[in-house]
């Protein structure tokens, strides 16, 4: 990544204007699979960026992506974590994430700690990964530019790649069903897949998608995908557009559906017309 | 019928200031038979590789940093980084165009890296030494995906690391 100060930018309000060309000009993963689920929830996150309190299922999945960029990183270095340095890494995380933006615990604070604790003991203990196998890029932010393709700037951060293939790890309440997940997630896939190819100047083995799943017994779930091919990335190319044209529009019509039931702006929603 | 074998050794190192020298040494030998080839390739190989580590160790002449490309037209400077004429205690690079200062990764990334370095003291053979256990390879032979990662290692060292990124997905957390 190259565009960003080392010192704190000034914060400039910007005009509605101003933030829908922004959005047109750098496209992630998530800005895209949101936009292509619910454009209205697209418009309240990324437009108007309405103020919401902090899920716990999002302190979680913080801690625990944390608390593996650490494991990784120290295997990568070669003074690997013991399982009590692991602990001690997922304690910072937490203590980190309350400070930077605290959640209404309700008083299940310790039972979701104690949730994400076994999450990553779990993949401490069964994602497979040898102490010595050094990884390519542990939680590395990569970008290109596709305005050659009429395009925008792609962005995104790989949480790991170990020779030469890409691995996304996610924290999920509901174990994944290994025959949609390859469809359910192509957009970030190939997303990831592009980035990588830009920034190694080579293909990526393969993409593999690990759910870490929130059960009474924790569960990983390993999903190996094959590297990206032409017609995904046609599929990708074409999203891209429609997004692109979708803001041009200002089209943020709601999609009411499934998804519905777990919407922060259900409320807003309801008043829209 | 003569067999003629060609191996050829060669080892390139970083040196301080992100530049680097290699050598490189060849040889030919005829063998009589095929048979020949395999153990004779592990000998040379051996014999090669003993010969160029031996003589890479003497690093030659390395220029003084304070005083190297002082001289001259300031065109030399052009991609250089200064920062309002403070020589930050000697460790300010300076970076020359020509093909020897050509980076692997961008020039965006490469400015980027400069400035981190130059603006949090770190210093350049610590920084060498990192790219190097990270990767293998000197700072200007990283791609840009590697490239990236050093900067994100720069940024925890200069203590500014980056926000966490999974602020996006509150029903399934994704980077
Ligand atoms: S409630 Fe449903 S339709 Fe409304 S914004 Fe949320 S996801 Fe979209």
């Amino acid at each position: 990544m190259t565009n960003l100060a080392v010192s704190p930018p000034q914060k400039v309000e910007r005009s509605e204007n101003e933030i829908l060309t922004g959005l047109q000009q750098t496209v992630s993963a998530s800005r895209l699979t949101l936009f292509l689920q619910c454009r209205l929830k697209f418009y309240y996150r990324y437009v108007l960026k309405l103020p919401k309190p902090k899920p716990a299922s999002l302190h979680v999945g913080n801690v625990v992506h944390a608390t593996l960029k650490a494991w990784h990183k120290a295997r990568w270095i070669g003074t690997p974590l013991t399982l009590k340095g692991l602990h001690d890494e997922f304690s910072k995380a937490w203590d980190d994430q309350n400070k930077e933006e605290p959640v209404d615990w309700q008083g299940e604070e310790e039972d979701e700690r104690l949730t994400a604790w076994r999450l990553c003991e779990l993949y401490y203990r069964q994602s497979g990964f040898e102490h010595a196998e050094k990884p390519d890029a542990v939680e590395v932010p990569v970008e290109t530019d596709l305005s050659s393709h009429g395009l925008p700037r792609l962005i995104g951060v790989l949480d790991l790649v170990q020779q030469r293939k890409i691995i996304d790890y996610k924290t999920s309440s509901t174990t994944p069903n290994s025959e949609k997940v390859a469809h359910t997630h192509e957009v970030q896939t190939s997303i990831y897949a592009i980035l990588f190819r830009e920034a190694a100047s080579i293909r990526e083995e393969g993409i593999e998608l690990h759910h870490l799943v929130k059960l009474k017994n924790p569960k990983l779930c390993i999903t190996q995908l094959p590297p990206m091919t032409d017609s995904q990335q046609n599929r990708l190319f074409h999203l891209l557009e429609a997004y692109l044209e979708g803001i041009d529009r200002k089209d943020f019509v709601p999609s009411p559906g499934m998804g519905c039931a777990s919407c922060e702006f259900f409320n807003e929603c309801r008043h829209w017309n | 019928m003569a067999v003629r074998l060609s191996a050829n050794y060669s080892k390139k190192l970083g040196l301080p200031q992100y530049s680097s020298h290699s050598f490189s040494a060849s040889v030919e030998v005829e063998l009589t038979d095929l048979n020949q080839v395999e153990s004779e390739c592990q000998k040379l190989y051996q014999l090669l590789q003993q010969s160029v580590d031996q003589e890479i160790q003497q690093v030659g002449f390395v220029p003084d940093p304070k005083q190297y490309g002082q001289k001259g037209s300031s065109s030399g400077l052009r991609n250089g980084f200064h920062r309002n004429g403070n020589n930050q205690n000697g460790r300010q690079f300076r970076v020359h165009n020509g093909s020897q200062d050509r980076w692997a990764c961008t020039d965006g990334q490469r400015g980027f890296i400069l400035r981190i370095t130059n603006e949090n003291n770190l210093d350049k053979q610590e920084i060498e030494a990192l790219a190097h256990r990270l990767y293998g390879l000197g700072v200007k032979h990283l791609n840009k995906m590697q490239a990236s990662q050093l900067i994100e290692e720069l940024l925890t060292l200069a203590g500014k690391p980056r926000q966490s990124r999974w602020h996006q997905q509150p029903q399934q957390q994704a980077a």
